[in-house]
């Protein structure tokens, strides 16, 4: 090669990585501003708001016209969330400029107790939501329902635990095969866990088939203990399988724990519907929102007709929602399958889609129903210890 | 729904005055002495009639708050310095209460 194309080769090189540079001066025009303002056209579909002044938007960063965003989503259960991630690609893909995209999608971490006060209850103090799944009355298939919610909160990767609060007639471990607990940390009870549940039931605590039989204060002490002395760690979702009635169970759990809620589960029939009023009244007169009514066993799917036949009455559930002005958030069919299935401890370890899609349903509102209780209930304290000076 | 109070930020204000803000906006005071003689514990309301058996008379006027905490998310309970604990005051009961006082 000689002298003078070495020479040339070079001051084109040098006019090539010039050119780079003004193209790259160019694109750097792509603002985090501009960003953030496509970004505030991705609106949140339950809290109706766009994701910008929610507040969502935890980080931008541009490099070479790629733009990577971090955004946070109230829980990892979030129906919405892989349809939020798309619009918030979509919305950045349009800045001009913008060469790449990736929208980073992460999850709170449990709350830090707030200023001067304390949180109380020791167990309970990394769990974001606890929900109570109740009823009025007995056999409207409420642990089936809380374990197949449990399940099926598990399956969208968030974070669950189950107390078995039915301290006479517990029916989860017979629902989900679970182990015993084996270990202590500390003076807390390490839960066993089960397809990814933390579960905890005053059955691992005795031998087969023996009544409990304890009055009121020892059984409300042993539902005190499994609120605050279990390690439940890190959760997204606590669910407590209430006991039916309205008795001292339930108002031993309703003082200890701050629910973020109650759903009410019941079957269609009138009688039914009479006792869930009361337990409705009781999570009002205790301040716990009842964020839906989850109707069970409302039709019978014919396999010979394909047929939705309703065996009890239609409509319960719908009519009790009307008259208390709460949602009603699922119909669950009565299914052989769900009997099956509970009755074997297996749930949703089979892979039928049938069986799976109430529940999921059932969840999906109710994650969102959670998180717009949450959002409204913005800087207000759950549970809180003052020490008087 | 119905739209319940709750507490936004509770502190002691002096030697014996509680203060709360409630979730509306709404600044109450209490005292805290006054608090202990409207006890509604069922040692000091009579559980059948609601009458109230606890004499002012018998709460000196040096008794204070030791710790204060939430009681589910309806109420708070106090225990003061002579080891009474057993009230658990209702957040509805305190709005209405906290007028007289703030």
């Amino acid at each position: 090669m000689s002298i003078i194309t070495e020479i040339s080769n070079k001051i084109r090189a040098r006019s090539k990585s010039s050119q780079k540079k003004s193209e790259h001066l160019a694109n750097s025009e792509v603002t985090e501003g501009a960003v953030y303002k496509a970004l505030s056209s991705v609106i949140d579909p339950d809290l109706h708001k766009d994701i910008v002044s929610l507040g969502f938007v935890k980080k931008v960063s541009i490099k070479s016209s790629k733009v990577h965003a971090v955004v946070q989503l109230t829980t990892p259960a979030c129906p919405v969330k892989e349809e939020l991630k798309k619009q918030c690609e979509e919305a950045i893909s349009k800045v001009h400029g913008v060469k790449g995209v990736s929208v980073e999608l992460t999850f709170p971490a449990s709350s830090v107790p707030k200023q001067g006060t304390q949180q109380s209850a020791n167990g309970l103090v990394r769990v974001k939501n606890i929900i109570a799944v109740a009823s009025g009355k007995g056999g409207v298939g409420k642990s089936t329902t809380a374990m197949n919610l449990a399940r099926s909160l598990a399956r969208s990767s968030a974070k669950v635990g189950l107390i078995d609060a039915d301290i006479y007639g517990p029916s989860i471990p017979t629902l989900s095969q679970v182990g015993k607990p084996s270990q202590m940390d500390g003076a807390l009870i390490i839960p066993p866990t089960v397809d990814g549940i933390k579960v905890i039931s005053v059955s691992m605590f005795s031998q087969n088939d023996k009544a409990h039989i304890l009055r009121g204060p020892m059984a409300a002490n042993l539902v005190k203990q499994f609120l605050s002395g279990v390690a439940w760690g890190e959760l997204d979702y606590l669910l407590i399988d209430y006991p039916p009635g309205t008795g001292d169970i339930q108002l031993t759990i309703s003082q200890i724990a701050s629910l973020t809620g109650a759903v009410i589960v019941t079957t269609p029939q009138e009688l039914a519907l009479v006792d869930v009023k009361k337990a409705i009244s009781m999570f009002n007169t205790m301040k716990v929102p009842v964020v839906g009514i989850i109707e069970n066993m409302s039709y019978f799917l014919c396999d010979g007709c394909s047929k939705k036949h309703y065996i009890f009455k239609t409509g319960g559930g719908k009519k009790l929602a009307q008259n208390m002005g709460l949602p009603l958030i699922g119909e669950i069919p009565i299914e052989p399958y769900i009997v099956k299935a509970s009755d074997e401890g297996l749930g949703f370890n089979s892979e039928d889609k049938r069986l799976q899609e109430p529940y999921t349903q059932v969840t999906d509102r109710l994650v969102r129903e959670l998180a717009i209780l949450s959002s409204n209930q913005g800087s207000n304290l759950g549970s809180f210890s003052l020490t008087w000076k | 729904m119905e739209n319940f109070y709750s507490i936004k930020e509770i502190w002691q204000k002096d030697e014996s005055t509680l203060g709360i803000i409630w979730s509306d906006g709404l600044e109450s005071s209490f005292d805290t002495v006054a608090l202990r003689r409207h006890c509604p514990c069922a040692s000091c309301v009579d559980e059948m009639t609601g009458k109230r058996t606890l004499s002012p008379a018998e709460v000196p006027d040096s008794v204070r708050p030791v710790t204060i905490s939430s009681v589910g998310r309806y109420a708070l309970t106090i225990e003061f310095s002579d080891g009474h604990k057993t009230g658990i005051y209702s957040f509805e009961s305190l709005r209405g209460f906290g007028k007289a006082y703030s």
